[in-house]
C-alpha cells in the first residue's frame, strides 16, 4: 500500500490554474522527487501536501484513506513533516531550542532543557550528524547542517512522510552531497520522502520515483526504471523548447 | 529487574573540536553581560563620587525609582524579544490610574468600591493589549505605527475624560474612595523596618560565605579534579578559614586605623589561603611554564600604567570641590593656544587622510580637478568643528566634573587594560600572567588610596578601602590559582554542574545578606520592589525554561519558521501585548495609589525609557534575542543615573546626556557580545 497517494489533484486560485490533474504516490522507505522549473506549481504542490492550501478537486490519500487538512498543524499531527528551504529555523536560537520548537518536551508548560539538549544531540548523532556544540545558534551552522537539523527533527517527531522543499538549491556541491545522504538515510529509516527540486542531477541518485511538473500540469510520473537521467534532464529543462533554443543559438 | 535497560547512544562527553570555554568566557557571551557591567560601573562611579550613594536611604530611593521602570522593562523586553514594540506602554500607566480614580469617584453618580474599580482597570488594560496585538496581527502593520496610534488615543482619552468628569487634568483624592486602604497596601505600601543589631554581622557573614561559595564554584568550573584529595590542601583551607573568621571578628570589634589594617590584612590573606587550599585539596597542580614576560601583553600593560599615571596626575592637580568652568581657568593666551592647537589637530588629521587618499588613487583614476580645493575646504571645516567641540567641552565641563571623568574613565580604563594584559599573558605563560596580575593588584590598591584620599567621611573611607582590597586580592588570587593549577580544557559535566550550584548558592546567600541589610535599615522600603523582583524572576523563568519562552524567541527570531512548526504565532503576540498592558496597569495602580492623584500626562514619554532599559539589557531591536534580567539591570542603571547625578552635585539635566551615552555604549557592547556568541564554534 502506498503511504501517500495523490489522485488527480487540481488547485485553482480564482481563474488561475495552479495545478491540474496531478497524480503521484510515495511508499515507505522510498524517495519521490518532484521536479519542475520556476512557476511549475511545486510550491502549490507542497502547500497542499502540508495543509497550507486545500486542493480544489481530486483525492489526497494517506495510507489509503482520504484526508483533507485544514492547517499545517493537522498535517503534522498526521505524520507529514515539511522542511522548508529557509524558513525552518530561527537563526539566533540554539540548535536544541530549534530542534524542539513547537513541540517542547516537559509538563505544565515547562521546557525540560536537560532532556532537550541530550535528545537533540543523540538524534543528530543517529542521523550521522555530529554537531559540535548543541548550544550554538543555528545561524552559525552551514546551510547543509541546518537542513540536516531540520531533517533529524522531522524524523524524531515521528514523521511518516518527509517533504523537503529545495533542500539543496542554495548549497555548494559538497554540502548538497551531504544533504542527499541524509535524505537517503531518512528513507532507510522507513520514511516516505518527497524531495522537491529543480535539479535532476540531485534528484536522480536518491529518487525512486519522479513527478515532473510544468506550468501546473504533470508531464509524467515515472518509476526509476522507466526513465533515464538524460530523459529526465531533457524533460525538466523544457524539452522541445530547449532544443529549439539550441537550434536557434547554434545556427548563428 | 534493572539489567535489561539498554542505555542509549554513546554520545561522547566532550568533543575535541570545541575549545573549552571557562565559566567567565561563557558568562561573557550572555546577552545581559553588558548591562551587568554597566550597572556595576555606574554604581561604582556614584559610590566613588558621592559619599551618600551607598547608604541605605539613597539605595532605597534609587531602588524605589527602579522598581516601576524595571517592572515595565521586563514586560517590554519580552515583547521586544517577541519582535514587537509597544509605544503605548507608558501612557497606559496613566490611563489605568485615571480610570481607577474616575470609576471609584464618579461611576453611577458617587463611585464604586475599589474592589470593582481595580479589576475593571485590569480588564480594560487587557483589552487594550488585546487590541494592540490583534491590530498588529490582522493589519500586518509595524507595531510601531499601531501602538503609536494607541498612544495618542489614550492620551486624548485621558484628557477628555478627566476634564469632563472632574474639570481638571488631574484626578485627585483617590485616598477618599471606598476600600482604598487594602489596595494601597497591596500595590503601594511602605514599610520602615527599624535596624536590629545583628544585621551588619549578617551582611558580613553572608558576604564572606557567599563569596567563598562563588570562588569554590568558579574553581570547580575551571580546574581539573584530582583523583584523590590532597590532605595538605585541607590544612591550608582550615588555616584560611580560621584566618578569615578571626580577622573579621577582630575587625568588627576593634577600632583605630592600625588595628583595622592588621586584621583586614589577616582576613584577606585568610581568603587567599582558603582559595589555594581548596584548590590543592580538590584539583590537579601543574608546574609553571613560560617566560616571566609575555611580549604580546606589553602594549596593553604600558597603556594601563600610562592611564593610571595620567589619572593620578590629573587628580592631584585639579580640585574636587571646584565648580569653575574649565575654560575660565587659563589665561587669554592659553585659550587661543588651545583653540589653534585643536584646529591644527582636527584639520591636520583630515588633510593627511585626504592627501593619502588622493595619492593612492592617483594611479587608478584620473584626478578630479576639484580634488585639492575640496580637500582644503573639508580640512577647514574639520578644523573649525574640532575647535568648537573642544571649546564647548571646556565651556560645559567644570573642573570637578572633568576630574571625576578622568578619575573614573581613565583610571578605570587603566585597570581594565592591565587585567586585559593579564589575560593576554596567561595565554602563553603562567609566569608572565602572575607578574602582570601582581602589578594590576598593586595599581588597584594605589588607585584605591588615591580615591580614598578625596573622601570626606571616615565610614566611607574604610568601606571603600575594604572593597578595593578585596578586589586586589581577587586579582592576585586568580593569578596565583592560574600559576599553581592545571586549567581544564574540556567540558566536565559533574564539575560544571557542581560549580553552577555553588555559584548560584553563593550569590543567593550574599544577596539575602545584602537584602536583609537594606530592608532593616530604617529607610522606607516599598512593596513595589517586591513586585519588581517577582516579575523579573517570573519573566526570566518564563523566557528560559518554558514552552512559551521558546515561542517568544521563535516568534521574534523567525516568525514564518515558528508558524511552520506549529507555534501559534498570533496568539503569542497578542499574549505579549496583553502582558505589557496588564503590567502597565499594575504600575499604574502603584503610582495612583501611592500619590493618590494622577495627572493626565502620567507616563507619557516613559515608554522610551522602558525601551532603553530593554536595549541596554541586551535585547535586539529586531527581536529574537535578549534577556529579562538584563532589562532589570538596564532599569537600575537609569534609576541610578536619576538619583546619583543630583547626589554627586552635578546638574540634574545631565541625566539625559548620560542615559543617551549609556544607551549608545551598551548597544556597542551588546553588538560585540552578540557577534562573539554567534561566531562559529
Amino acid at each position: 500500500m502506498n503511504l501517500l497517494e495523490l489522485v488527480s489533484i487540481s488547485k485553482y486560485f480564482g481563474n488561475v490554474t495552479a495545478l491540474e490533474d496531478v497524480h503521484t504516490h510515495v511508499e515507505a522507505g522510498k524517495v519521490t522527487c518532484v521536479l519542475g522549473d520556476n512557476g511549475a506549481g511545486k510550491s502549490t504542490f507542497i502547500k497542499i501536501l502540508s495543509g497550507v492550501h486545500q486542493q480544489t478537486s481530486g483525492d489526497y490519500l494517506l495510507e489509503g484513506t482520504p484526508v483533507r487538512f485544514t492547517s499545517p498543524r493537522d498535517a503534522r499531527a498526521a505524520g507529514i513533516a515539511t522542511v522548508y528551504q529557509d524558513l525552518a529555523m530561527a537563526p539566533l536560537m540554539s540548535v536544541w531550542r530549534n530542534f524542539f520548537l513547537g513541540s517542547e518536551p516537559g509538563t505544565l508548560g515547562r521546557f525540560d532543557i536537560a532532556f532537550a539538549k541530550q535528545t537533540a544531540k543523540d538524534e543528530m548523532m543517529k542521523m550521522g550528524i555530529d554537531v559540535r556544540d548543541i548550544d550554538q545558534p543555528v545561524g552559525t551552522l552551514s546551510g547543509g547542517e541546518r537542513q540536516s537539523v531540520a531533517i533529524a527533527r522531522a524524523v524524531y517527531f515521528g514523521a511518516k512522510v518527509l517533504i523537503l522543499d529545495e533542500p539543496t538549491s542554495a548549497l555548494g556541491v559538497r554540502q548538497s552531497g551531504v544533504v542527499l545522504r541524509y535524505i537517503r538515510a531518512a528513507a532507510e529509516r522507513g520514511l516516505g520522502v518527497i524531495f522537491i527540486t529543480h535539479n535532476p542531477h540531485h534528484a536522480y541518485p536518491v529518487g525512486d520515483r519522479f513527478l515532473l511538473l510544468n506550468r501546473g500540469r504533470s508531464m509524467g510520473d515515472f518509476d526509476k526504471d522507466e526513465i533515464a537521467l538524460d530523459e529526465l534532464t531533457r524533460l525538466m529543462a523544457g524539452g522541445a523548447e530547449l532544443e529549439a533554443l539550441q537550434h536557434e543559438l547554434g545556427s548563428r | 529487574m534493572t539489567d535489561d535497560v539498554v542505555t542509549s547512544g554513546g554520545a561522547p562527553t566532550h568533543d575535541e573540536r570545541i575549545s573549552f570555554r571557562g565559566p567567565l568566557q561563557r558568562m561573557l557571551i550572555s546577552p545581559e553581560i553588558g548591562a551587568l557591567i554597566g550597572t556595576i560601573m555606574v554604581w561604582t562611579l556614584f559610590w566613588a563620587t558621592s559619599e551618600k550613594f551607598s547608604t541605605a536611604p539613597t539605595s532605597a530611593s534609587w531602588l524605589d525609582g527602579a522598581a516601576p521602570l524595571g517592572i515595565m522593562a521586563v514586560a517590554v523586553a519580552l515583547l521586544m524579544i517577541g519582535g514587537e514594540f509597544d509605544l503605548s506602554a507608558g501612557v497606559i500607566t496613566g490611563s489605568t490610574g485615571i480610570m481607577v480614580g474616575l470609576f471609584a469617584q464618579k461611576f453611577m453618580g458617587d463611585g464604586v468600591t475599589m474592589w470593582m474599580a481595580v479589576p475593571i482597570a485590569f480588564l480594560a488594560a487587557g483589552l487594550i493589549g488585546w487590541m494592540n496585538g490583534t491590530f498588529v496581527n490582522k493589519t500586518g502593520l509595524p507595531s510601531f505605527i499601531v501602538t503609536l496610534a494607541t498612544f495618542f488615543i489614550l492620551r486624548g482619552v485621558n484628557l477628555v475624560f478627566a476634564k469632563r468628569l472632574v474639570d481638571k487634568v488631574l484626578v485627585e483624592n483617590i485616598d477618599e474612595v471606598k476600600d482604598f486602604e487594602f489596595f494601597r497596601k497591596l500595590f503601594a505600601a511602605t514599610h520602615t523596618l527599624e535596624p536590629f543589631s545583628a544585621r551588619d554581622t549578617i551582611l558580613l557573614f553572608g558576604g564572606i560565605i557567599g563569596g567563598a561559595l562563588v570562588v569554590a564554584g568558579l574553581l570547580e568550573q575551571s580546574l581539573v579534579r584530582r583523583a584523590a584529595s590532597n590532605p595538605k590542601g585541607l590544612v591550608l583551607l582550615l588555616v584560611g578559614v580560621a584566618g578569615v573568621a578571626g580577622g573579621v571578628l577582630m575587625l568588627h570589634n576593634s577600632d583605630g586605623a592600625s588595628a583595622n589594617f592588621i586584621w583586614g590584612t589577616v582576613s584577606l590573606l585568610g581568603g587567599l589561603l582558603f582559595a589555594v587550599g581548596y584548590g590543592l585539596l580538590r584539583f590537579e597542580t601543574e608546574p609553571p611554564y613560560g617566560p616571566w614576560w609575555a611580549p604580546a601583553s606589553t602594549k596593553l600593560f604600558l597603556s594601563g600604567i600610562a592611564a593610571t599615571v595620567v589619572s593620578f596626575v590629573v587628580t592631584r592637580f585639579l580640585d574636587k570641590d571646584e565648580e569653575r568652568v574649565l575654560l575660565s581657568i587659563p589665561s587669554h593666551g592659553v585659550k587661543v593656544a588651545i583653540a589653534v592647537g585643536s584646529a591644527l589637530i582636527g584639520g591636520g588629521i583630515v588633510a593627511r587622510r585626504g592627501l593619502r587618499r588622493i595619492r593612492e588613487r592617483s594611479g587608478v583614476v584620473r584626478r578630479s580637478p576639484t580634488a585639492y580645493p575640496l580637500l582644503v575646504f573639508t580640512s577647514l571645516v574639520a578644523a573649525g568643528a574640532t575647535t568648537v567641540a573642544v571649546l564647548t567641552f571646556l565651556q560645559l565641563t567644570t573642573e570637578q566634573g572633568f576630574r571625576s571623568l578622568v578619575q573614573v574613565g581613565v583610571g578605570g580604563g587603566g585597570i581594565l587594560a592591565l587585567l586585559g594584559a593579564k589575560g593576554v599573558a596567561s595565554k602563553t605563560s603562567k609566569r608572565a600572567q602572575l607578574v602582570v596580575g601582581a602589578v594590576a593588584a598593586i595599581v588597584i590598591l594605589f588607585t584605591g588610596f588615591v580615591v580614598r584620599h578625596d573622601a570626606g567621611s571616615e565610614r566611607f573611607r574604610s568601606g571603600f578601602m575594604a572593597v578595593v582590597a578585596i578586589l586586589a586580592v581577587l586579582v592576585v588570587g586568580n593569578a596565583l590559582v592560574e600559576y599553581i593549577f592545571r586549567k581544564r580544557r574540556e567540558a566536565f559535566t559533574a564539575g560544571d554542574t557542581l560549580g553552577r550550584i555553588l555559584v548560584f548558592t553563593g550569590i543567593t546567600v550574599a544577596g539575602v545578606g545584602m537584602a536583609i541589610r537594606l530592608i532593616w535599615s530604617g529607610a522606607p522600603v516599598r512593596v513595589s520592589i517586591a513586585w519588581w523582583l517577582a516579575i523579573t524572576l517570573i519573566g526570566a523563568y518564563t523566557l528560559a525554561r518554558t514552552r512559551f519562552g521558546n515561542w517568544i524567541f521563535a516568534v521574534g527570531g523567525n516568525k514564518e519558521a515558528a508558524r511552520a512548526v506549529g507555534v501559534p504565532v498570533d496568539q503569542v503576540k497578542v499574549g505579549l501585548f496583553m502582558m505589557v498592558s496588564l503590567v502597565g496597569c499594575l504600575v499604574g495602580m502603584m503610582t495612583a495609589l501611592r500619590y493618590t492623584s494622577v495627572a493626565a500626562s502620567q507616563g507619557v514619554g516613559e515608554e522610551f525609557e522602558y525601551i532603553i532599559a530593554a536595549v541596554v539589557g541586551g535585547c535586539l531591536l529586531t527581536g529574537g534575542y535578549g534577556s529579562v534580567v538584563g532589562a532589570s539591570f538596564g532599569a537600575m542603571i537609569a534609576a541610578m543615573l536619576a538619583t546619583g547625578i543630583p547626589g554627586s552635585r552635578w546638574n540634574t539635566d545631565n541625566k539625559y546626556i548620560f542615559l543617551g551615552a549609556v544607551l549608545f555604549l551598551a548597544v556597542l557592547v551588546n553588538q560585540k557580545v552578540r557577534k562573539k556568541a554567534q561566531e562559529a564554534r
